[in-house]
C-alpha cells in the first residue's frame, strides 16, 4: 500500500501528469509552438495561446526560492512539523514540493536540489510524488 | 509594458463621488456571542445577511438617508445581491459585487456613467459561527487555486503562502522576525484604542516572539482573526453629498492593476512581492489625486497577514524595496508616528472583514474626533489591497 496523501486536484491534464509519475518521469507541458514550459497543467500556452503541447521531460534540477514549516497540522496525512519548499526549475516554472534528506536548518536560498520520488495514493489511485533532495554525488 | 490607463479620463473621476455613511456591527460582541468559540456547520447563530443588514441600517442612519434613497447596491462575496435586495426591499438600478476596494471603484464608475446616484456597499460574514476554514482539507472550492493544488505535498492555507513570501523576504533582504512583529504590535496598540475592536489586550514584542509558529516563519499574531461581522458604506454623487449628517469624504483616486501570469506557481508573490502591480496602481492614484506618498496621513492595507504591510509600503514607495523591515519599527507606523497604518487594529486585531472594516476607519479618521485614536490633522487617507495579485487602491480626502 502506497502512502495516503491529501487528495489531488484532478482534471484530464492533471491526470496525464500523474500517469507519467507511475513511470517516475517528471514531465511538464511544453508549448509546441513557442517552447514555453507550463505548470500546473492546462489547455493553453499563456505566452502564445497555442493549444498544441507535448509532455516533455524536465531535468529535475531546481534552485530553492523559499520554504515554510507547518507547525500546525492541516492534514492528517502530514503531521506537524512538516516542511514544503518552492524551487525554480531549470526549465523556468516554479515547483512546490517538499525536501528530503536535507535538514530545514541547512536549506539555503538558490541551493540546488534534484528530483527524488516517493509513493502516494488517494481516491484517484496510486502515483509517485516528486520530491527534492541534495543531488546525489 | 506600456502604460495602459488613461490619466485624463481617470483624472476626471477625482472627487466625483463621496462617502456619506459608514456602519458596522459590534465586532467584539459578535465575537463573544458564541463564547468566542466557533460552532459547527449549520449551527450558526447568525448568518451573513443578518450581519450585513445590521451594518446597512447603521450606515444609512450615519448618512441620514433611508433605503429608498439607495439606487445602487454592491455586495461582498458572501451575499447574493438578489437575496439581499429581496430582504431589504430594494430594486437598485445597478448592482455589483466584489471586495471592498473593487466595490468602491465600481460604484464610482457606475455613478459616473449615470446608472445610479447613491450606492450601498454591504458586507456580512458569519465565518466564525460557520466554522469557515482557510487551509487544509476543509478548504472549499478546490480545483486549481494556488493553495489547494499543492495538497499532495502538504501545502495549503493562505498563511503558508505568506510564510513562503516572508521567508523569501528574509532571504533576500535580511528582514527579521522582530521587524515583522512590530506590525502586529502596532496594530494591537491601535485596537486597544478602538472600543469596537475584537482584541483589547495589549501585545508586546516579547508576547509576539513567544507565540507559537503556525507556518514558520509566521507566528500566531501574524494571522488575521476569524470573526463574525458586517460592514456597510454609502457612497453618493458628490454634488448630492452636501447637507447630510456628516461632511462628505471624497474618493479622490482609484487605481487597479493585476499580476496574474504564473500566479499558481506563486511567481508574482515570490519573485516580485507583487511590486509590479503596486507600481501600476501607484502610477494611477497619486497623479489622479495630485498627491504623493509623502502627503498620505493615514494608511491602511489589506492585512490578512502582517506581511502585506511590508509589501505595500515598499511597492507604493513609502520606503525602498527590501527596507520594509526597518521602516515598520520604532513607532513609525503607530498613531503619533510618521505613517500611522491600520489605525483601527486592522484585520489582525480589529476584525477580519476582508478589508471592508478598513474603509469606515479611514473615513472616520478624515471626519475627525476619534479621541486618542485620531491621527492629528488627517486630510489624506490611502487604502491598498494586494490580494492574490489583484492590486487596488483608494485615496480618500477631507475637503
Ligand atoms: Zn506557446
Amino acid at each position: 500500500m502506497a502512502t495516503a496523501r491529501p487528495i489531488r486536484s484532478m482534471d484530464p491534464y492533471a491526470e496525464q501528469f500523474w500517469t507519467y509519475t507511475l513511470k517516475k518521469e517528471l514531465r511538464l507541458q511544453k508549448c509546441s509552438d513557442c517552447g514555453k514550459f507550463r505548470w500546473p497543467p492546462g489547455p493553453t500556452c499563456d505566452k502564445c495561446l497555442s493549444e498544441e503541447a507535448e509532455w516533455a521531460p524536465v531535468s529535475g534540477r531546481g534552485k530553492v526560492l523559499s520554504w515554510t514549516t507547518f507547525r500546525r497540522k492541516y492534514f492528517d496525512e502530514y503531521p506537524a512539523p512538516h516542511t514544503t519548499i518552492v524551487l525554480e526549475l531549470d526549465e523556468g516554472p516554479l515547483f512546490v514540493s517538499y525536501p528530503v534528506d536535507v535538514a530545514v536548518e541547512d536549506l539555503r536560498e538558490s541551493m540546488v536540489l534534484s528530483l527524488r520520488w516517493t509513493d502516494g495514493q488517494d481516491k484517484f489511485g496510486e502515483y509517485n510524488l516528486p520530491v527534492f533532495g541534495p543531488p546525489s554525488a | 509594458m506600456a502604460v495602459r490607463f488613461d490619466q485624463d479620463r481617470l483624472g476626471r473621476l477625482r472627487d466625483t463621488v463621496a462617502v456619506v455613511g459608514v456602519g458596522e456591527t459590534d465586532y467584539g460582541a459578535d465575537y463573544r456571542g458564541a463564547g468566542g468559540k466557533a460552532m459547527g456547520k449549520g449551527e450558526a447563530r447568525v448568518d451573513h445577511y443578518t450581519l450585513a443588514s445590521r451594518a446597512l441600517k447603521r450606515a444609512l442612519d450615519d448618512a441620514g438617508l433611508t433605503k429608498d434613497d439607495i439606487d445602487g447596491l454592491c455586495t461582498g462575496p458572501t451575499l447574493s445581491s438578489e437575496r439581499a435586495c429581496e430582504l431589504w426591499g430594494m430594486n437598485p438600478g445597478w448592482s455589483g459585487s466584489g471586495d471592498a476596494a473593487q466595490c468602491i471603484i465600481e460604484a464610482t464608475m457606475a455613478i459616473n456613467a449615470g446608472l445610479c446616484t447613491t450606492v450601498a456597499l454591504v458586507y456580512g460574514n458569519a465565518q466564525r459561527s460557520m466554522n469557515t476554514a482557510y487551509g487544509g482539507a476543509r478548504v472549499t472550492g478546490g480545483g486549481i487555486t494556488s493553495y489547494f493544488y499543492y495538497a499532495p505535498w502538504g501545502l495549503t492555507s493562505q498563511g503558508a503562502l505568506y510564510a513562503l513570501f516572508f521567508q523569501r523576504h528574509k532571504l533576500l533582504y535580511g528582514t527579521t522576525e522582530e521587524q515583522l512583529g512590530a506590525i502586529a504590535v502596532a496594530f494591537r496598540k491601535h485596537a486597544c484604542m478602538n472600543p469596537n475592536a475584537v482584541m483589547q489586550k495589549p501585545l508586546t514584542i516579547e508576547d509576539y516572539m513567544n507565540a507559537p509558529y503556525v507556518a514558520e516563519p509566521l507566528r500566531l499574531f501574524d494571522y488575521c482573526l476569524i470573526n463574525d461581522g458586517g460592514v456597510a458604506i454609502i457612497v453618493r454623487r458628490a454634488d448630492m453629498a452636501k447637507d447630510l449628517k456628516h461632511k462628505p469624504v471624497m474618493v479622490s483616486a482609484i487605481g487597479w492593476s493585476e499580476e496574474n501570469v504564473d500566479a499558481t506557481q506563486l511567481r508574482p508573490r515570490l519573485k516580485d512581492f507583487y511590486h509590479t502591480a503596486h507600481h501600476g496602481v501607484a502610477a494611477q492614484v497619486y497623479p489622479m489625486a495630485g498627491l504623493t506618498p509623502k502627503d498620505v496621513d493615514v494608511f491602511a492595507t489589506y492585512d490578512s497577514f502582517s506581511v502585506h504591510l511590508l509589501a505595500s509600503l515598499e511597492g507604493f514607495g513609502f520606503c525602498k524595496e527590501g527596507e520594509g523591515g526597518p521602516f515598520v519599527q520604532d513607532g513609525r507606523i503607530e498613531i503619533g508616528g510618521e505613517l500611522p497604518c491600520n489605525t483601527s487594529g486592522g484585520m489582525l486585531s480589529e476584525s477580519y472583514m476582508q478589508s471592508w472594516n478598513h474603509q469606515p476607519e479611514l473615513v472616520r479618521q478624515l471626519r475627525g474626533g476619534l479621541g486618542q485614536r485620531q491621527v492629528k490633522g488627517a486630510e489624506v487617507a490611502q487604502y491598498v489591497h494586494d490580494v492574490a495579485g489583484k492590486c487596488k487602491s483608494i485615496i480618500y480626502t477631507r475637503q
